[in-house]
């Protein structure tokens, strides 16, 4: 097992119990930080597990571009 | 079953071309949903926050925990399997399908407690999302474990490559993805 791996797994179990907890609070700030921790996790997942940090630029472009554009619409929106 | 792939091509991301195509299909699929989700819950904010509430967040927690540690154990089965480890990649492989069997019991259960309180998709807009969206991610949980029993049992065959195998990883590791964005959105923000 790589270390980088367990590393990035125990961060996105600790991000996990972070935005439970998040959810629980008040305050205008917590929808834009339980969403960037999801944004975190999600970039955990596709660049270590995934391995998309080896991959060509434009697939890491596209996932940066896709989060950038789903979490800004929820955040406008809601 | 050693092969080198040059990853910095673009046409041979990890898991391959094809694969990446699909992924981010349905990852603007599941977002399309989520923002329309989003926008109806802007319209009836007090029904969306106490429908919120009727769900059991740890649920969701605990789901999340089991993608994830199934995720990374996935992760590790490609490395050893890189490394020519095949007993250890095959034993992480089981870990892998045990916690997303794991996620699909824990879904059932809370399916379960649902329906026994009359939560069912026509209860309101809030629960035709959450039906709509989750079950939808449940198929492709479903259709995963498929996937990685067969990557399972191909392991013993010689013609089975790592591509192969990186493909089915990479149809696993986009069902955490999806999760990933249905947790927050489902279970915490409204």
């Amino acid at each position: 097992m790589k270390s980088i791996s367990i590393i990035t797994w125990m961060v996105l179990l600790l991000l996990t119990i972070a935005s439970a907890m998040f959810s629980n609070a008040h305050g205008i700030y917590i929808i834009p930080i339980i969403m960037t921790l999801a944004a975190f996790k999600f970039i955990g997942v596709a660049f270590q597990f995934m391995e998309l940090k080896k991959a060509h630029p434009i697939w890491k472009s596209l996932v940066f571009i896709y989060l950038i554009v789903i979490i800004t619409l929820i955040l406008i929106i809601k | 079953m050693k092969t080198i792939i040059n990853y910095k091509n673009i046409y041979y991301p990890p898991g391959g071309i094809l694969l990446w195509i699909i992924i981010y299909l349905e990852l603007i699929t599941f977002g399309i949903a989520l923002i329309a989700m989003v926008y109806y819950g802007k319209e009836e904010p007090s029904l969306f926050h106490n429908s919120r509430l009727m769900l059991n967040s740890t649920y969701g927690m605990v789901n999340t925990i089991f993608l994830l540690t199934s995720g990374f154990f996935m992760a590790s089965a490609v490395n050893e399997l890189k490394a020519n480890a095949l007993q250890k990649s095959k034993t992480y492989l089981l870990i892998t399908i045990l916690f997303g069997f794991l996620f699909l019991v824990l879904k059932s259960i809370e399916y379960t407690g649902k329906l026994d309180e009359g939560l069912d998709m026509s209860y309101n807009s809030f629960f035709t999302f959450y039906w709509s969206l989750t079950l939808f991610h449940v198929i492709h949980v479903i259709v995963g474990l498929v996937i990685l029993i067969s990557v399972y049992y191909g392991l013993k065959k010689p013609k089975t490559t790592i591509e192969d195998v990186e493909a089915g990883a990479a149809f696993w590791h986009m069902c955490d993805l999806i999760w990933l964005l249905l947790f927050p959105v489902i279970y915490l923000i409204f």
